[in-house]
């Protein structure tokens, strides 16, 4: 009431000083150009939907749909195995976040996520430096580097199944001479996840490596050289122009990182299962165990949109982050 | 216009691939065809062996057309087999791991098979007949049949009798009881100061293995595993399940001659082929693989007892899923007593290192002569006598799990066995918990 009563003593007022045919004039006009300029727009981008037309259809069938289902799946439970489903809203997430399994799966992956990123970036940052320059001699070394990226990593894990096997594999054969006790790599749940970060850590640093060396060829020359002449050190020179330089490929590098450690189990399907005790379960493992070992699709479902509002947040991220590095400095 | 004769192009082309795809499911006539998923659990080389037996198959029977499809371990076949029945399609057999079964029944994804047995002019009794008995467990469930054994193990002692030899010990001889089973070990173990060389037994354990373990020495100190006429019950806070993780953990811990942490089944095999373990306990399964690598002599014997002999019994089923229509379901029936037919059954023993379960296998001239090529596949089919059936409850998996993580805790030392177990049994009651509330808990 007080709403209509203000908008009308506006209106008296407008009247009061402009014709009132105007106001409607000026209202009306844009809606109308607005309507004629988005069907011209349509009509002009209709062949673009057209050709976009498979693509969408394979994304609603395999994406969009399977994603739907999920949140479907997600309000349903059913109290006993013979008993029908039956909406139960947010009590699926509840169950799962009370879950002792998924917390220990997320504790996990935070580790492995850290674990990971961390010494692989880092590695990248030291072996791309180290092999900046092009000739010969680097671009083999490149070659050597980024060989683990090609292998799939279901045969890297299985590969490194014999490298870690206890007494006889490739490890303790010649770490075997160093240590009093052979570790059991894969079976003791104290390093049994450290084991699996390894393995992570060698086949990635080789592709963050590559990012690196892209970012630094935008290193600018005059610069490098400026600093040179002002009697800059190497070490000067690396932390004020090459890091800051360097610090969308940072931002970049470490969303890639950060997501390949939520979404890359296959190591942990080949050589753990997720055990021993649950100490290398990771949540995308979890919810494999859920919707499988438990066949309970309400939970599984759940935790994937769970993991599906993280993954989204972190693309958002990386979203941002490229496209601050095209707007940056 | 070029974009319309393009989108015409797209359409004539999508056109036609609609009309492939309907087509054949109008035409009618021709061979039943049905589909048989199989899991290769030991071998690569299986999945050739399965393609031979199709297609020996197909050629003696025109009526009807199997196909073979490789569908990874059995709890990838599993996934896949729930999967094609939630999407309406499923294959008309599967090779199912035989403690899969209950679990399956329990959410009606199983065929009863005693109407194609009466069919057959048969009686149950008769059918089951065929098979050893401790598989009969397993494949029936309520007093119906819901699968056919078809490729069957047991936990077999192997040992080094090289080594035993080098240690004074006479492998003809194989330790019977624990005590001498925890003596040879002792005398076989090889030390360097602190440091072990040689471990003198290894037991496998990994998730699937480790409860296995676990029931193999748990049954052979008196106990049960599992309530073997109910799915909603097992026996994880008992003194016989007690005393045989005591006993795995005083391998490891007291005696040291047991190598620490869960070692998974293909690490304990390699360190019996390379000679690091002098003596293992593993699956009939990979007798093959032993009689093929071992470059020294070995002996298989039963597993020791502290109680009483017996074993469970490990392999598969094959299993018809629910909701197949008719005359699919008959062909199916026709594939699976032409697979776990004695000539049939004791060829697929031959190329893997199962045992057959069909009992007239063993009577064809063929395994005869196998047999007394390869003495050591005599000893899998006698340890058969006190075999029971595979620990099998609602939700097994999980409830293995319950037990094989704690399990995993006391060999590396982290948790003493009566806490552990008290551990598992709550975790276990919980996961079974929603069975039991609509059957043994549902009171009127």
């Amino acid at each position: 009431m007080a709403a209509t009563m203000r908008s009308i003593s506006r209106r008296d007022e407008m009247s009061l000083a402009e014709p009132a045919a105007l106001p409607v004039a000026t209202s009306a006009a844009p809606r109308l150009h607005v309507l004629k300029r988005f069907s011209s727009r349509l009509k002009a981008s209709l062949p673009a939907y057209f050709l976009l037309l498979p693509s969408l259809v394979f994304l609603a069938l395999f994406t969009y749909g399977a994603m739907g289902r999920v949140l479907i799946d997600a309000l349903y439970q059913r109290a006993t195995p013979k008993a029908p489903v039956r909406f139960v809203g947010l009590d699926n997430i509840s169950a799962v976040l009370t879950d002792p399994a998924f917390t220990g799966a997320v504790v996990n992956n935070l580790i492995y996520a850290i674990g990971t990123a961390v010494p692989s970036i880092g590695l990248a940052l030291l072996f791309a430096l180290a092999l900046s320059r092009t000739h010969a001699v680097n671009s083999a070394l490149r070659a050597a580097l980024f060989l683990p990226v090609l292998i799939p990593m279901v045969a890297a894990s299985a590969l490194f199944l014999f490298i870690f096997l206890p007494n006889v594999g490739l490890l303790d054969y010649y770490i075997g001479r160093l240590l009093p006790v052979l570790p059991n790599w894969l079976g003791d749940p104290d390093i049994a996840l450290y084991a699996i970060m390894i393995i992570t850590v060698w086949k990635n640093a080789g592709y963050y490596m590559l990012f690196f060396l892209a970012g630094l060829q935008a290193v600018p020359e005059d610069v490098m050289e400026a600093a040179h002449l002002d009697g800059a050190g190497p070490y000067q020179r690396f932390r004020h122009i090459i890091l800051p330089e360097l610090k969308p490929t940072f931002l970049f590098v470490t969303v890639i990182a950060i997501l390949n450690a939520v979404t890359q189990v296959d190591h942990v399907f080949v050589m753990t299962q997720g055990g021993p005790s649950n100490s290398t379960n990771l949540v995308l493992f979890y919810i494999y165990q859920q919707a499988v070992e438990h066949y309970d699709v309400g939970k599984a479902s759940a935790a994937t949109l769970l993991t599906l509002a993280a993954l989204m947040g972190l693309t958002a991220l990386s979203f941002r982050t490229m496209a601050n590095r095209e707007g940056g400095p | 216009m070029l974009f319309s004769r393009r989108l015409m192009l797209g359409l004539a082309m999508a056109g036609s691939m609609a009309g492939a795809l309907t087509f054949p499911a109008l035409a009618g006539e021709g061979p039943t065809e049905i589909d048989l998923f199989f899991p290769v659990p030991v071998d690569g080389k299986l999945a050739r062996d399965m393609g031979s037996l199709i297609k020996e198959f197909n050629e003696t029977h025109p009526a009807i057309k199997a196909t073979a499809v490789y569908t990874g371990s059995y709890d990838d076949t599993l996934i896949k087999t729930r999967a094609s029945i939630k999407a309406g399609k499923p294959p008309a057999a599967v090779i199912m791991s035989a403690n899969f079964l209950l679990d399956m029944q329990i959410e009606n994804e199983l065929t009863n098979l005693d109407p194609l047995i009466a069919a057959d002019g048969t009686t149950k009794d008769q059918f089951l007949g065929q098979f050893f008995p401790a598989l009969q467990g397993n494949a029936v469930i309520n007093r119906s049949v819901y699968g056919v054994p078809f490729h069957n193990s047991t936990p077999l002692l192997y040992i080094n009798a090289d080594k035993a030899k080098e240690a004074g010990l006479d492998p003809n001889k194989p330790p019977q009881t624990w005590a001498e089973l925890t003596e040879w070990a002792k005398k076989l173990t090889r030390r360097e100061g602190d440091k072990v060389t040689q471990w003198g037994i290894a037991i496998p354990c990994a998730y699937d293995y480790c409860g296995w373990m676990m029931e193999t020495l748990t049954m052979s100190n008196g106990g049960r595993y599992y309530n073997e006429e109910f799915g909603g019950e097992v026996y994880y806070d008992t003194p016989s399940m007690l005393g045989a993780l005591t006993w795995w953990n005083d391998l490891v811990a007291k005696h040291k001659v047991h190598p620490p942490g869960a070692t998974p089944g293909p690490a304990v095999s390699t360190s019996f082929i390379s000679g690091n373990a002098a003596m293992m306990m593993l699956s009939t399964g990979s007798l093959t693989y032993v009689r093929d690598n071992a470059k020294f002599a070995y002996k298989v014997a039963f597993i020791p007892r502290n109680v009483r002999n017996a074993v469970p019994i490990g392999g598969a089923s094959l299993i018809v899923p629910a909701g197949q229509e008719a005359d699919k379901q008959k062909a199916a029936w026709t594939l699976i007593k032409w697979m776990t037919s004695p000539e049939k059954s004791g060829w697929w023993s031959r190329a893997t290192g199962y045992f057959a379960p069909n009992m007239a296998a063993y009577k064809t001239p063929e395994m005869v002569d196998f047999l007394n090529k390869n003495p050591d596949a005599k000893t899998a089919v006698e340890q058969l006598d006190v075999a029971k059936p595979w620990f099998a409850t609602y939700k097994t998996v999980p409830v293995r799990k319950n037990l094989e993580d704690e399990v995993m805790l006391v060999l590396n030392g982290k948790k003493q066995p009566k806490e552990a177990l008290a551990a598992a049994q709550k975790a276990a009651d919980e996961t079974l918990k929603p069975y039991n509330a609509e059957t043994s808990l549902k009171l009127p």
